[in-house]
């Protein structure tokens, strides 16, 4: 489904990504794990399609295409979704008329019909339920005031309803309560399918207690460091990043 | 003299000649010699640096006294449809009584005609009048050549929950139009008017009104204004407004389109425990400017003003924001915010905006900000990430970015019709 080869991409003057590879088949869940800066949400973002961090070298295909040359609401519509580390408020624009739209939009670029207002209503209120959401968040501006929690519990309900082929959930773990948590691993598994693929950014076991990983990739330094089944998590936890090494280290496993 | 001046001074002499009272004569010659006194604004003028009127100087433009019959006889083909009763038509500055619906006002509602006025209450219209007229030349202006006004008055204790709607259209090219609204509020009494200006035409206009307000103690009137002007029509409006003790005045002002705009509005609190609420919106694309001058005069103790305007600027638009708050020596215990954001969204627009704070007392909390921007990066790579096409995103952007100022509309119905208004058909009830 994505296969990411050498992969680099600089803020500014400064290299971020230093020559990521990494595979992703449909029905699989990747781990990310790795230290603060280490360029895991600039990797999330580049396939996303964010410009802040240029491409510099490399290659992504996604389902047999070049992924960067789409543009971001191309790879949207194609199926990709990103669940953002801090999802942005947007007052003014209402949380269901963004989730209508997204739909549609997607559904459009598939020649589906669109949803009316009534389909798309009862839709969104099932996955609410799902989510436990207040129904009241519909009718809220985009993330307006909403807590931390509410945020990533709002990231994943747009997840749920918009059902991508590849979703990359930077950090939702993050700022969850422990009962949180449950029901957002509880939405994201609810997709777990043969025909998606995940991929999980996180600096916590915890997460994956709830959402198993096929696979775990430490990333540091702009690089993949080391990949392993889920053991490595559990040993990342003992053990800290330290032993990972640093840029110089070559010792690259792959999966 | 430049042609606009010309024409003006011919409507004027054929008014005149007209005028069969000596009195009215006079006051108009007045006003006609002080517009002559005050010259022709130009970018020389510290009020008018960067509003320059050169469009408007070439337009030799007929004033509406010469053809009211024939506006009146043939009615112009107008969609007021969706605009309910209680509403007031005014077509290229003539009241018109067919179009209009105003049967079921409540009692304590009084509308008057400057047609159907005698020569006291002539005078006495006028007299009131005179601080919106003397606001600018254009006041003046219109002074001199107004053809036709309302006066409405709402008696103590009423409340009239329907809003009355003013509307105000520019049909006919070539033309230029001076209509004087007169509003009094008695003691504790409640309106909402929603002021409509739209140009049916898109031939050269000129609309020049003049508005005064006299809000007794705990009035309270919204007034709601949106400008949807054509292609080539200049709008010059003066407002000016009293407030006695505890009143309370909203104002929402909505300039979107149109050549050139200019809305100069006096708010003075001159009793305790009044409160302005002034807030507004401008758009300018290719070849439009709109210009907000606005003053708030704090002359009582215990007063509080909020002001807020946003603009959005595209192409080569141009937009022009001076706010004025002044607070008097004894104007203890104000309350003042004023706020001016932009969304700069060419290279090629400019936004001129000066914020004037004048604070003669020492007890008071007055606040002020002012940003020119651009559209947030991030908020439109959240909606692009969401599939929703770029193009898309970019407008709701800039529309969630003005909705705000409608959100703070009382009038629940007025709100949402503003909301449709400033979302186009994007978005249609979806929006938070
Ligand atoms: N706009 C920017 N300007 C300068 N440096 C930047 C910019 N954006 C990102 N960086 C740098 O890129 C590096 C990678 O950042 P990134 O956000 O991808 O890290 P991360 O692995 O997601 O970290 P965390 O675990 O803290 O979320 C960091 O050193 C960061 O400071
Ligand atoms: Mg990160």
């Amino acid at each position: 489904m994505l296969s990411i080869r050498n992969l680099q991409a600089s803020v500014g003057d400064k290299p971020i990504l230093k020559g990521i590879n990494l595979d992703v088949k449909a029905g699989e869940v990747h781990a990310i794990m790795g230290p603060n800066g280490s360029g895991k949400s600039t990797l999330s973002n580049v396939l996303a399609g964010r410009e802040n961090a240029t491409v510099t070298g490399g290659s992504v295909t996604y389902q047999g295409k070049d992924l960067l040359a789409l543009a971001v609401e191309e790879r949207a519509r194609e199926g990709i979704f990103l669940a953002f580390q801090y999802p942005v408020e947007i007052p003014g624009v209402g949380n269901v008329y963004l989730l209508k739209a997204a739909l549609n939009a997607q559904r459009k670029h598939r020649g589906l019909p669109e949803l009316d207002a009534m389909d798309f209503l009862a839709l969104v209120k099932d996955k609410m339920k799902l989510m436990e959401m207040n129904e009241s968040m519909l009718y809220r501006a985009v993330n307006e005031g909403f807590s931390g929690g509410e945020k990533k519990r709002n990231e994943i309900l747009q997840m749920v309803v918009l059902e991508p082929s590849l979703a990359i959930l930077d950090e939702t773990d993050s700022g969850l309560d422990i009962d949180a948590l449950k029901v957002v691993s509880h939405g994201v598994n609810s997709l777990r399918s043969p025909d998606r693929a995940m991929i999980l950014v996180t600096h916590y076991q915890r997460l994956l207690d709830y959402i198993k990983p096929d696979f775990v990739h430490v990333l540091s330094d702009g690089r993949i460091q080391r990949s392993g089944g889920p053991e490595l998590a559990l040993e990342l936890e003992r053990e800290g990043y330290a032993w990972v090494g640093d840029a110089t280290n070559e010792g690259v496993v792959a999966p | 003299m430049n042609p606009f001046l010309t024409q003006c001074r011919a409507s004027f002499e054929a008014q005149a000649t007209l005028e069969t009272e000596v009195a009215e004569r006079g006051r108009r010659q007045a006003e006609w010699t002080r517009f002559e006194a005050l010259g022709w604004p130009t970018t020389r003028l510290e009020d008018w640096k960067y509003t320059t009127l050169s469009g408007l100087e070439k337009l030799s433009l007929q004033n509406s006294v010469e053809f009211v019959e024939e506006v009146k006889g043939g009615l112009p083909s107008l969609t007021l449809k969706g605009i309910p009763a209680p509403r007031l038509v005014f077509v290229d500055g003539a009241f018109q009584p067919d179009q209009s619906m105003i049967d079921g006002l409540p009692k304590g509602v009084h509308l008057r005609f400057w047609s159907d006025l005698d020569a006291p209450e002539r005078e006495q219209f006028v007299r009131k009048m005179a601080p919106a007229r003397a606001l600018t030349a254009f006041g003046a202006l219109n002074g001199a050549l107004f053809t036709e006004g309302v006066w409405i008055t709402v008696d103590a204790g009423c409340a009239l929950e329907a809003p009355l709607h003013l509307v105000k259209v520019s049909r006919t090219g070539q033309r230029m139009s001076h209509g004087a609204v007169l509003l009094e509020l008695g003691e504790n009494s409640e309106l909402t008017l929603r002021e409509h200006c739209e140009g049916s035409t898109d031939q050269p206009t000129h609309s020049n009104w003049a508005t005064a307000i006299e809000l007794a103690p705990r009035a309270r009137l919204t007034l709601v204004k949106v400008q949807q002007e054509g292609l080539l029509s200049y709008h010059t409006a003066a407002l000016h407004a009293l407030q006695r003790a505890g009143s309370r005045l909203q104002i929402f002002s909505f300039a979107l389109s149109g050549a050139l705009g200019r809305n100069d509005l006096t708010l003075r609190l001159i009793e305790p425990h009044a409160e302005c609420v002034l807030k507004g919106v401008y758009r300018v694309a290719d070849r439009s400017l709109q210009d907000f001058h606005t003053s708030i005069e704090h002359d009582s103790p215990h007063c509080t003003s909020d002001e807020c305007f946003k603009g959005v600027l595209e192409g080569t638009g141009k937009a022009v924001f001076n706010g004025r708050v002044r607070v008097a020596l004894d104007a203890q215990k104000t309350s003042s915010r004023q706020s001016n954001h932009n969304l700069l969204l060419s290279d090629k627009a400019e936004v001129n905006t000066k914020p004037q704070l004048e604070i003669f007392a020492d007890d008071v909390k007055c606040g002020h900000g002012t940003t020119v921007g651009q559209l947030d990066e991030e908020q439109w790579f959240y909606l692009r990430a969401r599939g929703i096409a770029a193009d898309l995103a970019r407008t709701l952007l800039i529309q969630a970015f003005t909705l705000e100022i409608a959100e703070a509309i009382p009038h629940v119905g007025v709100r949402e019709e503003v909301r449709r208004l400033l979302s186009g058909t994007v978005g249609e009830s979806d929006h938070a």
